[in-house]
């Protein structure tokens, strides 16, 4: 076990350490692939974990214990909405954010982080290869990959008791919720102007003359300030502590899919992937960004909003669904609210052969 | 007699494998190997990326996309389907670059503050045949080989029946649930909601018909699963399989081939030679 | 091979009241048994506790004992049990492999999982087709057929499995008229091949029909159980949710109308 981890750790470390220093193709490119090679890297320690389980065990226990049937069955239904929405998005609404990954995070939050992380890349794959036109994706299957991440993050989050429902709280507590949230949000923000915008262009310069600049800068900051109305009326409207959780959860799933995505983005398509995305890239080109730090640019607003919307949609869908229908999935019980089950096999009532 | 095993006598005739299964396809290339088909699509469509400029990608729509949808006769739907499917990347790829391509000169056209230039045009048009490429070659894979086809093959060569299920159910859901949301579309139509209208109506009125139908599948759920371990899915191990695409040397070679060339070529970009 | 139940209990997951209590139950070979009883009753959940579905896919927690011609099966796990008894539910799409394009394919889906010789697996899938006359449907699209079709070629699906037993729960409750008549005719044919059936139904007709005993549930407990006339004939069933037979109905108002005819009772009697 402690062998198995090990391995899978300095696979990793290896991995993200040739894929960050080791290919130098242009300074600045390589270092804002990092997450990318990350990502890449997480994926070779888990060929690295899987194998070595094979090998002392000869099979795969501690991963296909969290895909049994109901998840296996699941799957398929959180694919097709994925595909289903997202082409829906990319192809009728021309709006930035893609909308195709609630399915993924519904299946990390039911079933676990791996069964999450696998729903996003089978997903990712199959809306490219095998789904017919009109929902077949052009340019899917290269973003498998942040696909899996995503779904793993949800995974982890919702293993981590984040999309636990929590109602009715005391205003205090809602209230140091909703600051702890901001103060995420609001940080995050911060370290990507200061990273990726603010050494393009300032925004409300009055010298500034270009009306794309001034439109962008005031397009972001009135979604910024939407964000927080929205999310502060969420929490104190509904009483639900968990919204600061969702919220924090969406936003840096977002940040993270967006540093994996960008240079894939860049390398490959140049920053044109056919969704509304692409007349963001654009406006930061015509800002004066290249194309690797504008397809950052891009992300790093898009992702963030269509994520945190994602998550709100699965909590939405998770707190539909039965208090039953829930428990009986793997990760069903981090789901619930508080509250136990009466205790197993008291007496002689027994549960499900092992 | 035992009445249970009235459930279970054999069949007096002997009717053998049916002949719709497996059914092989109209032309030769339909009739070669899904993972040699795909292949093709997938190492096509990253040459494309790796190649770049304008006339690799071209050349490689003509020898790898047009050349062989002749040989199976589709060109006509090929050229269709893909041309739909590249529509929208199209656009966005035409107008943004022709318009905002950062670096332009030549100016071509010139509205308001927004000016068109022959390097965005370039630009532009090299994206376009890139995006060809690549929705050209997996078109062309799609039109020549059914979905089902590819996954039995992969399990025939070791991937999990479980791995094999989820695609193939993910493809056969897609279409059941589109249909469940045309059906509660017009359910709701039927009680007066109102789905024309401008487009802050239309997104209001998605929400009662995606609400529905994500949580109904979800819930179905439950019974499939119920449904399918009465059928003995989670026994361990591997399934019968009844056919199987047939293959052969000279295609595996191909395929080892086409990898290789892939390789040679990402070689020779990295050393700067091609790009 | 005789299936049997000896104080069983189960309770769902997260639930403190048991859905099923002291039950006592045969199920032997060749005999259709019939289950009644009002919704929520227990029908459903009995069904799954027999299958075995209840606790294994379920959840929840099972007590008593459950034994298979003497063999208590509680370690056994579900793809063995599904080799020696059948479940068919109500909604037949649900029931559809969704991996399949063809009846065919569809029904040798169980077969097929259970890692048989191929000529072993389209043998009993020609057996289960022509069993339920619906081998002319082999080469349709399942997701094409009628309801009632398809509730077939779900049965056939699991005949193929080559139970010893079969457990259907309301198989014709969302079917419409003529799928409700395509699949009774069907389990009638089944029945009267000496097929072991127990079929929960509110339509008692069909149960008059086929069943040679009846159980009636009421809150999880066995409120009645014995020979189909005299469960169904007897009055007071229409407390515990069960609808009388036509043929009973029709007789008792024969006889409110003051007509006595010993051949009209016989005819009634007789079907």
């Amino acid at each position: 076990m402690v062998v198995r981890w090990i391995a899978t750790v300095v696979a990793f470390l290896i991995v993200a350490f040739i894929g960050i220093v080791g290919f130098n193709f242009e300074g600045q490119a390589a270092g804002n692939s990092w997450a990318l090679a990350a990502a890449l890297a997480l994926v070779v320690a888990f060929g690295v974990y899987a194998g070595i389980e094979y090998a002392q065990t000869g099979g795969f226990a501690s991963i296909s214990s969290q895909f049994d049937m109901r998840t296996l069955a699941l799957m398929p239904v959180a694919i097709a909405i994925n595909i289903i929405l997202g082409a829906a998005v990319a192809n009728a609404l021309k709006i930035p954010i893609y909308l195709d990954s609630i399915g993924t995070i519904l299946v990390g939050a039911l079933a676990g982080p791996i069964p999450g992380a696998l729903t996003g890349f089978v997903a990712n794959l199959i809306w490219q290869y095998i789904i017919p036109p009109p929902f077949q994706g052009a340019v899917a299957a290269p973003f498998a990959i942040v696909a899996a991440v995503i779904g793993l993050m949800a995974g982890l989050f919702a293993r981590a008791g984040w999309l636990r429902p929590r109602p009715d709280r005391p205003i205090g507590e809602l209230a140091v919720g909703g600051l702890v949230a901001l103060a995420v949000v609001a940080g995050l923000a911060w370290y990507a102007y200061a990273r990726f915008y603010g050494t393009t262009f300032e925004f409300f310069n009055p010298d500034n003359t270009n009306v794309v600049f001034t439109i962008l800068g005031w397009l972001i900051a009135l979604l910024f300030i939407g964000f927080i109305v929205g999310m502060l009326a969420l929490l104190f409207v509904r009483r639900d502590l968990t919204v600061a959780y969702v919220t924090i959860g969406g936003v840096l799933t977002g940040a993270v899919a967006a540093l994996v995505s960008a240079p894939i983005s860049a390398n490959l398509f140049s920053g044109v992937t056919g969704a509304g995305t692409d007349f963001l890239v654009a406006a930061f080109r015509q800002a004066g960004s290249d194309i690797q730090t504008a397809t950052f640019q891009q992300g790093l607003l898009s992702d963030p909003v269509d994520k945190l919307v994602t998550f709100f949609v699965v909590y939405l869908v998770l707190s539909a669904m039965a208090r039953r229908t829930k428990a009986r999935f793997p990760q069903g019980d981090r789901l619930l609210e508080g509250g136990d089950s009466p205790a197993d096999g008291e007496g002689e009532w027994r549960g499900a052969p092992a | 007699m035992a009445g249970g095993s009235r459930l279970s006598e054999a069949s007096a005739t002997n009717r053998g494998v049916p002949d719709f299964l497996g059914r092989p396809g109209p032309s030769a290339y339909h009739r070669l190997n899904p993972l040699t088909k795909a292949t093709l699509a997938t190492v096509t469509a990253i040459a494309a990326v790796v190649i770049g400029g304008l006339s690799g990608p071209t050349i490689l729509v003509v020898v790898a996309v047009i050349g062989p949808a002749i040989a199976a006769g589709v060109l006509g739907r090929l050229a269709r389907m893909s041309l739909l499917l590249a529509l929208p990347i199209a656009l966005s790829a035409l107008l943004v670059n022709v318009f905002f391509f950062p670096g332009g000169e030549t100016v071509l056209l010139r509205i308001g503050p927004i000016v068109a230039t022959a390097e965005g045009l370039a630009f532009a048009l090299e994206i376009l045949a890139r995006i060809m490429a690549i929705s050209g070659a997996i078109t062309l894979f799609y039109l020549t080989t059914r979905p089902a086809d590819l996954v039995v093959d992969l399990e025939r060569r070791g991937i999990s029946p479980r791995v094999a299920f989820v695609a193939n159910a993910s493809v056969q859901t897609v279409p059941a649930m589109v249909e469940r949301a045309a059906q509660i579309t017009a359910a709701q139509r039927a009680r007066g909601m109102d789905t024309e209208g401008s487009v802050w109506r239309r997104v209001r009125g998605i929400v009662p018909i995606v609400g529905p139908v994500i949580l109904g599948s979800i819930a179905e759920v439950e019974e499939r699963t119920m449904a399918l371990e009465a059928r003995g899915f989670t026994r361990p191990g591997r399934r019968t399989l009844l056919w199987a695409p047939s293959d052969s040397g000279g295609q595996s070679l191909a395929r080892w081939a086409l990898i290789a060339a892939l390789a040679a070529l990402i070689a020779a970009r990295v050393a700067g030679v091609v790009g | 091979m005789t299936i049997a139940l000896s104080g069983v209990g189960y309770r769902y997951a997260g639930a403190t009241k048991a859905a099923l209590l002291d039950v006592d139950l045969e199920l032997r070979d060749g005999e259709v048994i019939g289950l009644a009883g009002a919704s929520e009753a227990g029908k459903t959940t009995l069904c799954l506790v027999v299958s075995g579905l209840a606790p294994r896919t379920v959840g929840g927690q099972v007590r008593g004992t459950i034994t298979l011609d003497g063999e208590d099966v509680d370690t056994w796990p579900m793809h063995r049990l599904s080799q020696r008894i059948g479940i068919g539910f109500q909604n037949p799409s649900t029931q559809l492999s969704q991996v399949t394009d063809t009846v065919f394919e569809e029904v040798a889906f169980g077969p097929m999982n259970l890692g048989l010789t191929r000529d072993d697996v389209v043998a009993r899938t020609w057996a289960a087709l022509e069993t339920l006359r619906i081998d002319e449907l082999a080469e349709r699209d399942p997701r094409r057929l009628s309801g009632g079709q398809q509730q077939l070629v779900a049965m056939a699906g699991l005949l193929a499995m080559r139970p010893e037993h079969l457990v259907l729960d309301e198989p014709t409750a969302q079917l419409d008229p003529a799928g409700t008549h395509l699949v009774a005719d069907a389990i009638r044919r089944l029945a009267a091949d000496g097929a072991s059936i127990l079929i929960a139904e509110h339509k008692a007709d069909l149960l008059a029909a086929i069943c040679s005993r009846v159980i009636v549930l009421d809150g999880g407990r066995v409120a009645r159980l014995g020979a189909t006339d005299e469960i169904l004939g007897d009055p007071t069933i229409g407390e515990l949710g069960v609808a009388e037979p036509s043929s009973v109905r029709l007789s008792r108002a024969v006889q409110a109308a003051g007509v006595q005819s010993d051949r009209l009772a016989r005819a009634l009697a007789d079907g």
